[in-house]
């Protein structure tokens, strides 16, 4: 991976993100007791991919205004609209302004008087 | 010549010229992991104990580099993205481990393979990710039999060592090379993350 300075000493077996901490967080999963090599690296190397594509999916879909900046509101959309990060949408939730959320809070109470 | 068991002479103890006293060590802290805590959150209190599983993420800065990559050279992120998908990609990562967990249950096998890992990416929509990870699991095998007989590992395959346990090492290693006389030593030894000479 581009950027990784593990790659000047083994190409081939280093990752850009470290397995080690991977590792802690598979084994955070319930019921999980052994991991063999091969299934740790490619789970880190699949979130390497990962990353990269829910960065470009959400720039390309998100950025078409003039801030050429990927913000939380390109990644919650990109949670809604893409089948593969529908996972994602319990902790992607759309962002709403506090005020619209109260006038809706009103609206609901007018509605039940 | 015996006469001071815990002779120090590099002559004495054919060491090369660069040796390093018993109780003196290099350490090579581990490029990736220069991260405080787990979570490079300020609130960490580092403790692995106390984390809850959705605590642990991986280093932010590794996180950005990548999606970095992966837009225009141009393009921004905000910091908040940044965050975000550093969350995600924990999320990710525990989403592929069940699944994977639970085929290796209903198979009555303790230890997740490979295989599991590839069979769950399918199964969750992420069935493009299987064949480049196939070409990079090749070269990585590859890579690993090359380095067959040499006692080095890379970022964290097997266990890290501790720091008590890391000192208890070095101490154990200190006092057995302080009582030889002259032999033959091991050539430096990559111990997990750290180096030391001895």
């Amino acid at each position: 991976m581009s950027g990784s300075k593990e790659e000047e000493k083994v190409p081939g077996r280093s990752t850009s993100l470290p397995m080690s901490r991977v590792k802690l967080i598979m084994k955070s999963s319930p019921d999980v007791s052994h991991i063999n090599q091969d299934a740790l690296f490619l789970t880190t190397k699949a979130t390497e991919l990962f990353v990269q594509h829910l960065a470009q999916y959400s720039f390309r879909k998100g950025c078409g205004g003039e801030s050429n900046a990927l913000g939380y509101s390109d990644l919650a959309k990109a949670a809604e609209e893409s089948e593969p990060f529908h996972f994602l949408t319990d902790i992607l939730p759309k962002k709403i302004l506090a005020r619209d959320y109260l006038r809706s809070l009103e609206e609901r109470s007018e509605d039940s008087d | 010549m015996d006469a001071d068991s815990s002779t120090t002479d590099p002559a004495q103890l054919a060491l090369p010229a660069d040796y390093i006293p018993p109780g003196h060590f290099v350490l090579q802290p581990h490029e990736d992991d220069g991260e405080e805590g787990l979570n490079d959150h300020e609130d960490s209190n580092g403790s692995k104990d106390n984390l809850r599983e959705q605590d642990i993420y991986l280093p932010i800065a590794n996180v950005a580099r990548i999606m970095k990559n992966a837009i225009p050279p141009t393009g921004k992120i905000a910091k908040d993205a940044k965050e975000c998908v550093q969350e995600c990609v924990s999320e990710f990562i525990s989403f592929i481990t069940s699944e994977a967990s639970e085929r290796c249950h209903q198979e009555k096998r303790k230890t997740i393979n490979g295989e599991d890992i590839l069979f769950a990416m399918s199964t969750l929509g992420f069935d493009m990710y299987v064949e480049p990870l196939k070409l990079h699991l090749q070269k990585f095998r590859e890579a690993m039999k090359g380095e067959k007989g040499i006692a080095a590992v890379s970022e964290g395959i097997g266990e890290e060592l501790t720091d008590d346990s890391f000192s208890e090492l070095a101490s154990a290693c200190a006092a057995f090379f302080s009582q030889l006389g002259v032999g033959n030593l091991p050539l430096p030894v990559h111990c997990f993350n750290r180096t030391f000479l001895l």
